[in-house]
């Protein structure tokens, strides 16, 4: 599992592309930006984008304490998934909401706290992750 | 002629990235005896504006360098001929010139045309500059790790932005985050 984050508009899917080298590689991209739910593992790459508009999503329906467990045991799925077989990797791609101003509505705190939590279980579940900055990124684990 | 280096340094409010800017355009000017200009995006709208301006100013002054100061709040093109191989030109900054040109277009901003023309007039600026100059060194702000959100000019600042900095630091021979006073360089050789 391959985590990747950093601030909006930083060129991350750009940079999971050249990574993968995507244009040559089969592949499944699943986006949260366009509503795509996170669906059938039937490719060994599966990258799934916008982690933190999925978990804002959750955030509408239910508890904090509850998406922590339902995200922990999606990551714990995909972690099973992917070592059933060497060639199968799934990559996350989150934007980082966590460095502004505390939002005046609740449901945006809410939303923040989710995200950021997810994205430490995201991390701890991964094996790399790199932290992209304008296109530049940056290996932290 | 060969072209100058560009120098993009960002970091959050407060975190010291013009000081640093600042810094580096004066050793910049005596290794290679260059004259200083300060390219002002800021436009002075309130008292607190006002301050922050002069203070800016002020450092300038008390650096016993001499500056040349020009203010350009938006169309940076109109000055991008002014400048030869012996400035270092420091550019002061990138999000205010973005914020003045968005509001200066009123609804026009809403036009991808727009917007997309927008990013490349000012990345074309730069390059000029950049032709001409010794050194051009571009200032920027971190925003982009927040809830962008649904306001749709907002969203439209910010993707711009985004785009701007990914294509600088692209064109870039170094590029700089500074946190808390201290540059971290994400780009370029250690000097």
């Amino acid at each position: 599992m391959h985590f990747v984050t950093g601030g909006a508009f930083n060129g991350k899917s750009r940079w999971v592309k050249e990574f993968y080298q995507l244009d040559g590689t089969p592949h499944k991209w699943i986006s949260a930006y366009h509503d795509e739910p996170a669906a059938e593992l039937d490719h060994s790459l599966i990258i799934l984008e916008g982690i933190e508009m999925m978990i804002r999503e959750w955030a509408q329906a239910i508890e904090l304490g509850e998406i922590r467990d339902k995200w922990r045991e999606m990551l714990a799925k995909w972690l099973e998934w992917e070592k059933e077989d060497n060639n199968r990797k799934i990559v996350l791609i989150g934007s980082d909401i966590s460095k502004g101003i505390v939002p005046m509505e609740a449901a945006d705190r809410k939303w923040r706290d989710a995200s950021g939590w997810a994205f430490q279980d995201a991390a701890a579940a991964a094996d790399r992750v790199d932290l992209i900055w304008y296109g530049i990124s940056q290996k932290i684990k | 002629m060969a072209e100058g280096s560009l120098i993009f340094i960002s970091g959050g409010v407060r975190s010291g990235k013009s000081s640093f800017a600042e810094r580096t355009a004066a050793e910049l000017a005596k290794k290679t005896d260059g004259k200083l200009h300060y390219i002002a995006s800021g436009k002075a709208y309130d008292p607190e504006m006002e301050a922050r301006i002069q203070r800016h100013q002020d450092d300038r002054e008390e650096s016993g360098l001499s500056w040349t100061t020009w203010e350009q709040p938006s169309a940076l093109e109109e000055i991008s001929g002014s400048f030869n191989y012996q400035d270092i030109i420091l550019f002061d900054c990138l999000t205010t010139l973005l914020n003045n040109e968005l509001f200066r277009a009123e609804d026009g901003w809403k036009n991808r045309g727009f917007q997309d023309k927008l990013s490349s007039d000012i990345l074309r600026a730069i390059s000029e500059f950049r032709q001409r100059c010794r050194s051009l060194i571009v200032v920027s702000n971190e925003v982009l790790n927040e809830p962008i959100g649904e306001n749709e000019l907002v969203f439209a600042y910010a993707k711009i932005l985004g785009t701007l900095h990914r294509n600088i630091i692209e064109m870039a021979d170094e590029a700089y985050l500074v946190e808390a006073g201290i540059p971290i360089q994400m780009k370029g050789e250690p000097a």
